[in-house]
């Protein structure tokens, strides 16, 4: 009476059955699976009703784009063959975009872009221009000084202003 | 009185205490309206306003940004001849204003054109070579000069290198783009040389290459000896030429024990004292006629290749001719 079987349609349900243990007053209680949904939603955005959503070229391209439409924002010889230092400098990179991001309040409007050449950084992103000049020298000076002192490598900052975050919006979705 | 006391303590002037009151009176916060009154008799007005609501939220205007005064972009200011060298020194991540070329980089959108220079991560990216133009290069290259000196005369063909510096010892250097410039790997010395111009005999030859078993490449005749041993290259470096020394003093020498060789430690065949010499000397003996020098010499030779080169079509091809013709079948 044991009778273990599965069936599997074409469509994407199968049941299980177990004839023993399940098998109960003449009802058989089965247990349905899907095939599993390989979805991706990285990097993705929704679309809007009325296509107000901006999106910057960084946006718009997934990340299955990297290498054809997009560059990587990290550029460093760790993954190279043999190459040294990997996991630290990941870490480097996480926490230099968020200082980056949360020492600029509000006026990066790109990714921050890390690129490292012997034993430099040199840190790119492009920014609005809603602090005034003077400001944005201290913040530069801040952002170097600190940053070489944390990271014990001298670090530049190589940055491009727009005058309007409208300026760096790709398309509309 | 205590509005006197506070209108003596300073700072609190009537106006202000008139206007810290008609405040409370809009937020509804009770007021004697005996001291109300009184200040506003004194300052001379002559009706009351009567005011039952609160007055109406005024929005004020939206703060507006300051637009800041932005200096006109440099391509506009520089000069045609200028030197681009000293505008773009070293690498540097890609600017717009600074560069004057009308540079397009990015997958159009739909309906759009190519995006431009202007606020593009995509050109701040990449690698850009504007700091190596061939102007920049050719002035690099010039200062350069002077640290170079000519190549040694003597030494052009690589027969006369091979003869003066035999010995040819490499290593490597790594660099990565991070704060350390330790690699492992960097203390890694290889010395190569030609057992040529080893002055070795027979012996000394054949002691070398079973020492150094798969060291010696045949088909170069070169020995390479690879030492990574130690920490620091400059060791490994001394570590190589002690090998060497050391290598070369043993194989000159001769053990006593040396002369226990047996036959079939003999790395090569040699005819002399062989079973093969015996037979032809049998098959010459047995012969009435005298069998020609080169017959014998080519039977030796040919026996020779087959045991040092192996057995293949061409060597015994030889080998079956040789025999015919000192058997007389040929």
């Amino acid at each position: 009476m044991t009778a273990v079987y599965m069936t599997q349609s074409w469509r994407a349900c199968s049941s299980l059955r177990l004839g023993h243990s399940l098998f109960s007053n003449g009802l058989l209680r089965g247990l349905h699976t899907t095939q599993a949904a390989h979805k991706a939603q990285a990097g993705r955005y929704r679309v809007t009703r009325n296509r107000s959503k901006p999106l910057t070229y960084e946006m718009a391209n997934q990340p299955c784009q990297i290498a054809h439409r997009k560059s990587w924002n990290s550029w460093n010889t760790t993954s190279l063959y043999e190459g040294l230092r990997e996991p630290e400098t990941v870490v480097d990179d996480i926490f230099i975009r968020k200082f980056m991001t949360g020492t600029w309040h509000n006026l990066f409007v790109s990714e921050v872009i890390i690129k490292r050449q012997h034993n430099m950084i040199r840190i790119a992103g492009i920014v609005q221009r809603k602090i005034a000049a003077r400001k944005m020298y201290f913040l530069i000076g801040y952002c170097e000084e600190l940053l070489s002192y944390w990271l014990k490598c001298p670090v530049k900052l190589e940055l491009q202003t727009v005058p309007d975050k409208k300026d760096v919006v790709y398309k509309y979705i | 009185d205590i509005e006197d006391k506070m209108l003596k303590l300073g700072g609190v002037t009537p106006r202000l205490y008139s206007q810290v009151l008609r405040l409370a009176a809009s937020c509804n916060i009770h007021t004697t309206l005996s001291t109300f009154s009184e200040l506003k008799a004194e300052e001379n007005e002559e009706f009351r306003t009567l005011e039952l609501r609160s007055k109406k939220f005024v929005r004020q205007p939206a703060r507006v940004m300051k637009s800041h005064n932005v200096v006109p972009p440099r391509y506009k200011r520089q000069k045609v001849d200028q030197d681009w060298g000293n505008v773009w020194p070293a690498a540097r991540t890609f600017h717009p204003a600074s560069v004057p070329l009308p540079v397009r980089q990015g997958y159009p959108a739909s309906g759009q054109v190519t995006p431009d220079k202007w606020g593009n991560a995509e050109l701040m990216k990449i690698p850009n070579f504007l700091h190596l133009t061939p102007p920049v290069i050719k002035r690099q290259c010039e200062a350069l000069k002077k640290f170079c000196t000519p190549w040694p005369s003597g030494i052009e063909t690589a027969a006369e290198q091979e003869k003066y510096f035999p010995v040819m010892v490499s290593k490597s250097t790594y660099l990565h783009s991070s704060p350390t410039l330790r690699d492992q790997k960097a203390r890694i010395v290889t010395l190569r040389v030609s057992l040529k111009s080893l002055d070795l005999d027979d012996h000394g030859r054949d002691k070398l290459l079973r020492l150094v078993k798969n060291r010696h490449d045949p088909t170069t005749d070169c020995l390479t000896i690879v030492a990574d041993r130690c920490p620091l290259s400059q060791q490994n470096y001394d570590y190589c030429f002690y090998l060497l020394t050391v290598l070369y003093n043993e194989s000159m020498k001769t053990e006593p024990w040396e002369h226990e060789k047996e036959v079939a430690d003999r790395e090569r065949y040699i005819w002399e004292g062989s079973p093969s010499q015996a037979a032809l000397q049998a098959i010459i003996d047995s012969n009435e006629d005298s069998t020609p020098e080169e017959v014998i010499e080519e039977y030796k030779k040919v026996v020779i290749d087959l045991h040092n080169e192996g057995e293949d079509e061409p060597t015994l091809s030889r080998y079956r001719d040789s025999v015919m013709k000192l058997v007389g079948l040929a």
